[in-house]
């Protein structure tokens, strides 16, 4: 079986981020996201920048791995930033404006969500009173694109083993065309005998699990301290400007 | 006479599409038994056993669930008495956790958190998964998520044990070791298969499904050894397959 990129790889490390209770590392580090993109300035957009590097540098998880995480999103940032300071309007302080409070926000997802394990995550969600249909569709999801993606794989390879090869024609969309189709008709079969399975197990709608979540004070200070650092970014760009 | 824990009398069940599934199946299992269902792809097994807990309700037909009618007001209890493993593992398993999917239906059924941790720890060991808890499913070979998908079955501790297939895609090893699990379980047993070999070893009654009928049900070593019989229904062993003469021109090169 193909190894996945699984984005919790490094949820086994431990560090003052890992020990940290997932509600209150979800919304802290969410809150210091929401504050960094309204940062209005550039100079404490990089101040921001060095928060978030600070972050993944506590979060241990090695920075090899948040790059190679990283390239789809640099390969969008780059042209925009390219752009961005192109047109008059814009210019190059407000394209690296762009750049770099994205930059800090996609920085943070890998302390928020690298250091813990992906359910915790979604029952962390659960547990924060996100609507139940939404943290569904995230588990689900989750769970299912490692078997859809084999399966995608394995018709690739059967095309692949009767002489099929990728090429830049007609032929080959149609061929992926139908493919996906057939793995969308495949996903509805699945879909159907899932939902028995669950109902077989008196499923009613809702989703129930058992979590050990316990919140201790270093948590709440955790969460305090990063909110602050969040609200003082913003009151500094309004004293500045 | 012996309770009967699961009778149905004239089962007739057919697709939206007009596939008729079933035509007039009826069939009475009393505790403690073990009863293979063998038959043809196609023939009707699953959709039969996605009548014993009430996935499928016919209008045609009574089913009968320690003697109490499937219906739609009682069906949380039914499904509570008659665990339904299915055939494919990644179907079975659908939380993130083996904890969470263990846990899945004891905490639907109500009981309270101590007794759900009690009852997964219990299942697992029961497979001999225990330590298991915190693996993803993505992260489990084929037999280790057979045993995982009993367990999470085993946790709400039914009365009536259905498998679809449970032998499938196993190595030989893997499958012996199923086989041998599932005979040191004492609760009635319903196991459809393909797997004349697994069902020899495991169940003392057999009943043929074929083309949405009961064709036969009988003890197991007189249906195993009546090659006439199984040949009929597609279900001839191995030492009955014939050479094939002429291939025709495509496969003769």
């Amino acid at each position: 079986m193909k190894h996945h990129p699984e984005i919790d790889k490094y949820a086994g490390l431990s560090s003052p981020i890992h020990n940290w209770d997932p509600r209150a590392k979800l919304i802290a580090i969410l809150g210091l996201i929401v504050a960094i993109v309204l940062i209005p300035d550039l100079e404490i957009a990089l101040v921001g920048l060095a928060i978030a590097l600070t972050l993944a540098l506590i979060s241990r998880i090695p920075f090899s791995f948040m790059l190679k995480h990283m390239m789809w999103v640099i390969m969008f940032i780059a042209p925009l930033f390219v752009i961005v300071s192109l047109t008059p309007s814009g210019g190059i302080e407000h394209a690296s404006l762009i750049a770099v409070k994205a930059l800090a926000a996609v920085i943070l997802i890998f302390p928020m969500i690298g250091t813990m394990r992906f359910d915790t995550t979604v029952k962390a969600l659960e547990r924060l009173k996100i609507p139940s249909k939404l943290v569904q569709m995230i588990m689900f999801a989750y769970r299912y694109i490692f078997v859809f993606s084999g399966e995608f794989q394995r018709m690739f390879t059967s095309l692949t083993s009767r002489g099929f090869r990728k090429r830049t024609n007609i032929y080959t969309l149609s061929t992926t065309g139908k493919l996906i189709g057939m793995l969308f008709v495949r996903s509805l079969d699945r879909s159907e005998r899932v939902f028995n399975a669950m109902v077989s197990r008196g499923y009613e709608g809702n989703l129930k699990t058992l979590v050990d979540f316990e919140m201790h004070t270093a948590d709440v200070l955790k969460a305090a301290i990063l909110i602050a650092i969040a609200v003082a970014l913003n009151v500094v760009c309004l004293t500045v400007v | 006479m012996m309770e009967m824990v699961i009778s149905i009398a004239n089962l007739s069940y057919t697709y939206h599409d007009g596939t008729p599934a079933l035509k007039g199946v009826s069939l009475d299992i009393s505790r403690g038994e073990s009863v293979g269902v063998i038959g043809p792809n196609g023939a009707g097994k699953t959709t039969l056993l996605l009548h014993l807990n009430g996935i499928l309700m016919s209008n045609n037909g009574i089913v009968k669930i320690l003697g109490i009618e499937a219906r739609k007001e009682n069906i949380k209890g039914i499904r509570r008495d008659v665990g339904l493993v299915f055939q494919d593992p990644d179907d079975q398993l659908f939380m993130p956790t083996v904890f969470d999917d263990v846990a899945f239906g004891p905490i639907n059924m109500g009981y309270a958190e101590e007794e759900v941790r009690e009852r997964v720890a219990q299942a697992l060991e029961w497979v001999g998964m225990d330590g298991c808890e915190q693996r993803s499913p993505q992260h489990l070979s084929v037999g280790e998520k057979r045993r995982i998908a009993i367990a999470t079955i085993l946790s709400m501790s039914p009365q009536i044990l259905v498998i679809d297939e449970p032998t499938a895609n196993l190595d030989p090893r893997a499958k012996w070791e199923l086989t041998v699990l599932l005979r040191g379980m004492s609760m009635t047993k319903i196991v459809a298969s393909h797997d004349l070999e697994m069902i020899a070893a495991l169940c003392k009654r057999t009943i043929i499904l074929d083309d949405g009928k009961i064709v036969a049900d009988d003890a197991t070593r007189n249906i195993m050894s009546n090659i006439a019989l199984l040949e009929s229904h597609g279900l001839a062993p191995a030492s009955r397959i014939i050479e094939p003469q002429d291939r025709g021109p495509l496969l003769n090169r």
